[in-house]
Formats: C-alpha cells, structure tokens, sequence
C-alpha cells in the first residue's frame, strides 16, 4: 500500500448527527422567532430535521450545509404561514355557511363544533376535505395542490368524513 | 382545544438560552424516534490510492458494497445511489483494509480477496445479483466468457444480459467481472478500462498472448463435469467451448478441483 499523501477529497457533508448537534440551536432559535410559539417552533423544528435527514443524500458538499438547513426551515415555516392565513378564511367560510343551515341546528354551537373538529383532523385530510367539499375541487386539482396522488386525496377526504361522521 | 402558550420577540430581543435549551430537550424525545424508524443503513467509504489507480470504496455492515474506480464516468453516479441507500461516513481505516487487499492481489496474493463478504443492495435487479453471484465463483487465475456464465446461468442466449449486468457490477476485482472475456477469445472491455483488466488478470495468474488473446497453453474446464481438457480435445468441440471454464494453465485447472480429460491428456 502506497503512502496516503493527501486526505481523500470528496467533501461530504458531516454525518447527519454531527450536522444536527452543529446546528440545531440555530434552527431552533430560528423557527422560534418565525412562529412566535413554542407549539410551533417545536413542530417546525422537528419537521426541519426529518426533511433534512430524508434528503440529505442528495446535498453534495460541506459548505452547503448550514444555508440548505435554513432554506428547509424557511420554506416550512412560509407554508406554515400560508396554511394558516388559508385555514382562517375557511373557517370564516364555514361559519357563513352554517348560518344558512342555522335552522336546524343553533349556529354558534355547530359552527364552534365544526371548527374544533376541523382543527383536530390532520393536516393533509382537512386539506384535502375543505377543497372538495367548500371549494368544490376535483379530486385531480386537489392531488397537484396537496402534491400527492389523486388516490391519496380521495382517500384524505375520506378518512376526514369518516372521522367527523364517528364524532 | 388547548391554548397555545404565545411567545412574542420583538426583533432583535434576545430569546433567552435557558428557554432554546428547554425545547430542544423536549424537541429531541419525539425527534429521535422517529428518526430511528427511518434510519438508513451506515456505509464507511473512503478514496484508496491504489497501484491500479484511485477507487471509491464503500463498506457496509454486511460487506464491501461498492468499489469504483475514480476515473470512471459513473464514479459520481455510483456515490449519490450509495448515499440514498446509505447514511455513508468517511473513515480511512476502509481505505487502509481494502487497499490492502488489492496490493497484495495485485503482487499475486489470490487470496487477497477472497475472504471479504460482498454486498451486493446496491444491485437492482434479481438476474443481475444471480449473475454476480455466480461470477463470484469463478475462481483466480480462469476467465469465463459472457456465453459461458450465461450458459451457467441457465440461459444461453443471454449473454447481452450478462454482459449488462457484468458492466454495471457495483463490486469490481471482489466480484471479479475482469474474469469475463469474450468467446472469440479476446479480452472484451472494462469498467475501469482494458488496460486495468489485463493487469489484474496477469497479477492473477492469466497470461494472455501478444495479441492480447487466450494463451495457447490454456486448458478448457468443464463446471459441471470437473474435466479440463486442451482447447483441441474433440470433447471440448462438441460440448462448445464458449461454454467452459478457462484456465491459464492445467496446474490451476487441477487447484480448482478439477482433473485431465483422458482423451486429449492435456497435463
């Protein structure tokens, strides 16, 4: 075996433990500031790291690191801002809604009910319900807005009237 | 519902150490479960400065799992599937175990390499990780043409399969597709180029004449049979001779378990 004169040169980014000790403060205090709310930041944070380690195998060098890591974070915590900003109004929408039907159940209380239910579904089904049944979407535009299947936004809508029908 | 606790910063005031410390702890109990649910596999890999030229090597815990040589045009490619099947660590001790191996092979220790377990996740498809491992068997110091490891195989017009499947090997020298030569008896090509598989094939103990072609004194090995005959053997003729196992010489013919055919007495 020759002499090894020169350290391999393939500039790998460090192993993902090592990156996540380096830099999780950092994120932290970031998504921290970003949401305003622990809940939030410690939801973020933890959504950060597990899109971090899924890809990491496609970041090519060291340098790269810290700026991709804060590019994961940011572009959660925009979504996140924006799923807000979007839920708000459909909230407001379903209560306008409900006031229509206010005849047959009081609407204050079905309103407040459904909003709570609504909230408690996750994510990608209440999503997926809101377009299809408020926003009347096909299940092929809901597919490319929740960047999934259409058989994984039927299924979401599904499972989300399943749920609400069981409560 | 529960109540969010809110936490308002105006910009620039300090959030206190205490407080980042608190929530990475609570952060890291849910984190570290899932993360471990998803965990890939670890790969050691390392750049060995070789006598052959420089390789990419990739040891997982089952065995070596990838080997290329730099300078070949699939290097990077070969690296970015090891690091989607991977969580792959630098470590020079991987560079220091196998490069050690291929100097003593390349000196003409045969059994250099022959103990190190091959892992062979990185291979796609069922056909190829047949072929390899089949490959695996032809021993130091013989060659086999693509023909023939397709007639081994159990497909004999399958040899532009073989061929695929030999030339997309992730593990080259351990699964030792520099055996494979053509059935006109020429070298054919090479991953890391022809001039590599002729250096590997001489450290191995396979001489090839001036026209870089089988030697005339190279006995035909039957797999099955065990029975080596001359490349003239009437025996050979009628069996194809594309089919067989070809040894340098009838010394490492005989190595292999086998014995001279009593027609052509090649020994």
């Amino acid at each position: 075996m020759r002499v090894m004169d020169a350290k391999p040169k393939l500039n790998l980014p460090p192993p993902f433990d090592e990156a996540m000790h380096r830099h999780e403060r950092e994120i932290m205090r970031f998504v921290l500031r970003a949401s305003g709310n622990r809940e939030d930041a410690l939801d973020l944070f933890q959504e950060t790291w597990l899109r971090a380690y899924r890809a990491y195998g496609q970041l090519d060098s060291a340098e790269g690191l810290r700026p991709w890591l804060f590019r994961i974070a940011s572009n959660l915590c925009l979504n996140r801002k924006r799923d807000r900003a979007r839920r708000a109004r459909v909230i407001a929408d379903t209560e306008l809604r409900e006031e229509h039907a206010g005849a047959i159940l009081p609407m204050h209380e079905s309103a407040l009910h459904l909003k709570s239910m609504l909230r408690r579904l996750p994510n990608k089904q209440r999503q997926a319900l809101v377009m299809r049944k408020l926003g009347g979407l096909e299940y092929g535009e809901i597919a490319v807005a929740l960047g999934c299947s259409e058989e994984a936004a039927r299924a979401g809508v599904y499972l989300a009237l399943k749920k609400l029908k069981a409560e | 519902m529960q109540e969010k606790r809110e936490i308002y910063f105006e910009d620039g005031a300090e959030i206190p150490d205490d407080m980042i410390d608190e929530l990475l702890r609570e952060a890291h109990t849910g984190l570290a479960r899932v993360l471990n649910r998803i965990r890939r596999p670890l790969a050691r890999i390392a750049v060995i400065d070789s006598s052959i030229g420089d390789l990419l090597a990739a040891q997982s815990t089952r065995g070596l799992v990838a080997l290329r040589f730099m300078d070949s045009e699939d290097a990077t490619l070969l690296l970015a599937a090891l690091r989607r099947r991977f969580d792959v660590v630098e470590d020079d001790a991987v560079a220091v175990e196998i490069g050690s191996e291929i100097e003593r092979l390349m000196r003409g220790d045969t059994n250099a390499i022959s103990a190190r377990a091959v892992d062979l996740s990185l291979v796609e498809s069922d056909f190829q990780r047949r072929a390899l491992t089949r490959l695996r068997r032809v021993p130091a110091g013989s060659v086999i043409s693509y023909r023939g490891l397709a007639v081994a195989l159990g497909m004999p017009s399958g040899q532009r399969a073989i061929g695929n499947s030999v030339a997309s090997n992730p593990v080259p020298i351990y699964v030792p597709c520099h055996r494979v030569i053509r059935s006109d008896g020429s070298l054919g090509n090479y991953g890391g180029g022809p001039e590599r598989k002729l250096k590997l094939l001489r450290a191995e103990g396979f001489g090839v004449d001036s026209q870089r072609r089988v030697p005339p004194e190279a006995v035909y090995g039957h797999w099955r049979s065990r029975i080596f005959c001359r490349p003239t053997c009437s025996a050979v003729r009628q069996a194809e001779r594309r089919q067989w196992l070809i040894f340098a010489d009838p010394e490492r013919a005989k190595r292999f378990g086998m014995r001279a055919c009593k027609l052509c007495h090649p020994a």
